[in-house]
């Protein structure tokens, strides 16, 4: 690609070049006639050897000079097309820079910087104009989210409330108490994807603002001990050969710790055996499987890979949002029939 | 026993009186702030469940009250909020507990009977059921004074249990109970029966009384 005034310089040059080479014959035509007329005012008559070797010579002598001048003025457009890209544009490339750094999630203004010319200003005002609504709407998004799961929480309350109630009553036959056990678990995921979504939406309204330093390893420990016994047939083993130490907020710490795990539990087969890996800097937790997931979907919301175990649909978002924030690395790979999950506890 | 619900949703709150009712607590009902305020001047209670939200003032509000005041009320916030920092301030201000919404009543029935028996001095750690002895504090269980030793989470259920003794609750409110947020990710609340089993087995090996029934394979039900 090319830049801009580089298009025109290029433009300007062949036209010159063409200008400068048809003088060329102009000259020649009018310098041998001046010649010729001196000449014969001065009644000398050349011989046709001496006449064809002065006729090189012009020839010689305008080429010549029309390079020189063909040179001299290459040399000034570069010149003056590196000085007018350097200034005259200086305004554009700001504008251009400012918003190649813009990221929408990461809650950051661009204010653009005063210009005297009319169309940079104008530039910069319409591309104001059309971040602030995007931020505006980005934001009003967030908001809606968080408000949404938080007012449902009173409805489901009461839902669950009163289905404990009916649990209750003396007169319910098993197959009421089977109606009632579905309606449970259907109320309970609701439950599940509504705390979920606002909590992913707390941590990208950057709320857990606090931190800490976390060795890794005793809390992962602590996780394992908690989830070992889950499920009778899928065994973890846990391998910590080092333990990274990172400044972080604890509660998002164990939420993607336990996410990861919990995870690997949900989507294996029975029986399975899980295992964890943690190294000086890198956590990997891989767990048997039939086929790759589509690494692209994978971490987006309501993205669940498997329809035979529905979950909330949340817990790999969480796990990824909480990476982005702390400027992880995670990522995932399907080797040896093994789904494969690593994060890397460093910034790039 | 008597129980203050601070509480502006009106079906909420009458779903919390009619379980606690059932529990042989007397619940009375506030469904505002300026009424909230009147009746914990007023009267004395041995647990009071506070919504944060109130129309009419916070929440928060009343409980710095009730500890301006020295009050003994036991107090649990119950909140939609879900909030890290609303829950460390509750506790720091002297709150005993905090339960999210949504919660199941017998999760709420659990709480209150554990922190209605932490104000009560006397007794405060042993709870006693018939041949059966609970030392709340050493965690340990004796039934006719032989010890019988139980897994944490059989001893959370039993606890559970105990807190809501004739009444039937159900699997995923136990699974909530002894996974707490876990459960947020597990779908399948299987795994509940096998504790319930050894525990079960337990007891009963122990000459413990079946106290535990099974009702309509799916909820449980301390029966005393």
């Amino acid at each position: 690609m090319n830049k801009l005034l580089n298009k025109s310089l290029k433009r300007f040059t062949v036209y010159a070049g063409i200008v400068l080479a048809c003088s060329i014959p102009v000259y020649y035509l009018a310098i041998s006639e001046l010649w010729q007329y001196e000449l014969s005012e001065h009644d000398i008559i050349l011989t046709t050897e001496a006449a064809r070797e002065d006729s090189f010579l012009i020839i010689g002598a305008i080429t010549l000079l029309t390079v020189f001048f063909f040179a001299l003025i290459l040399g000034g457009f570069v010149w003056l097309n590196r000085r007018i890209s350097g200034q005259l544009w200086r305004p554009f490339y700001n504008t251009l820079e400012k918003i190649k750094a813009f990221d929408l999630t990461r809650n950051t203004t661009v204010k653009f910087e005063p210009v005297n010319i009319i169309e940079f200003d104008e530039l910069n005002t319409s591309i104001n104009r059309l971040l602030e609504s995007n931020v505006a709407a980005f934001r009003q998004q967030k908001e809606f989210t968080e408000n949404a799961a938080h007012e449902l929480q009173t409805p489901l309350a009461i839902v669950q409330s009163k289905l404990d109630i009916l649990f209750q009553n003396r007169q319910i036959t098993s197959e009421q108490a089977i109606l009632i056990e579905k309606i449970q678990n259907a109320l309970s995921r609701v439950s599940r994807i509504n705390k979920n979504l606002l909590l992913l939406a707390k941590i990208e309204n950057q709320q857990f603002p606090e931190k800490e330093f976390i060795d890794i390893a005793p809390l992962l420990q602590e996780i394992h001990f908690l989830l070992s016994d889950f499920k009778e047939e899928i065994s973890l083993h846990l391998e910590a050969a080092g333990s990274p130490r990172v400044e972080a907020n604890k509660i998002l710490v164990e939420t993607m710790l336990t996410n990861l795990l919990m995870n690997a539990i949900r989507h294996s087969p029975h029986p399975a055996d899980i295992h964890i890996i943690l190294n000086h800097n890198s956590l990997s937790v891989t767990n048997p499987g039939a086929t790759p997931l589509h690494t692209e979907k994978l971490f987006k919301r309501f993205n669940t890979a498997s329809r035979l175990t529905p979950g909330s649909g949340l817990g790999l978002s969480i796990v990824k949002e909480i990476c982005v924030r702390y400027q992880w690395k995670i990522g995932y790979n399907f080797t040896d029939n093994r789904h494969i999950f690593k994060v890397k506890f460093e910034a790039d | 026993m008597k129980i203050l619900i601070i509480e502006d949703e009106a079906e909420l709150a009458s779903s919390m009186t009619a379980y606690l009712s059932s529990q042989h607590y007397l619940c009375e009902l506030a469904s505002d702030y300026p009424q909230a305020l009147e009746k914990i001047s007023n009267y004395k209670y041995d647990c009071i469940l506070l919504d944060l939200m109130l129309p009419g003032g916070n929440g928060m509000k009343i409980l710095e009250l009730l500890k301006a005041q020295n009050k003994e009320d036991g107090v649990i916030i119950i909140s939609a909020k879900n909030s890290l920092e609303d829950k460390i301030n509750g506790l720091k201000i002297g709150a005993d507990d905090y339960l999210p919404k949504p919660f199941h009543l017998s999760e709420l029935a659990a709480r209150i009977y554990s922190v209605i028996r932490r104000r009560n001095f006397a007794n405060a750690n042993i709870i006693q059921q018939n041949e059966l002895k609970i030392d709340v504090l050493s965690k340990s269980v004796t039934v006719n004074d032989k010890a019988i030793m139980l897994t944490k989470k059989e001893l959370d259920l039993l606890l559970f249990f105990v807190g809501n003794k004739n009444r039937v609750i159900s699997k995923s409110a136990l699974a909530e109970h002894i996974s707490g947020d876990l459960a947020d990710m597990l779908d399948n609340h299987d795994f509940i029966y096998a504790h319930i089993k050894n525990l079960k087995k337990k007891l009963s090996e122990a000459g413990c009384g079946n106290y535990l029934k099974t009702l309509y394979g799916n909820g449980y039900k301390w029966e005393l």
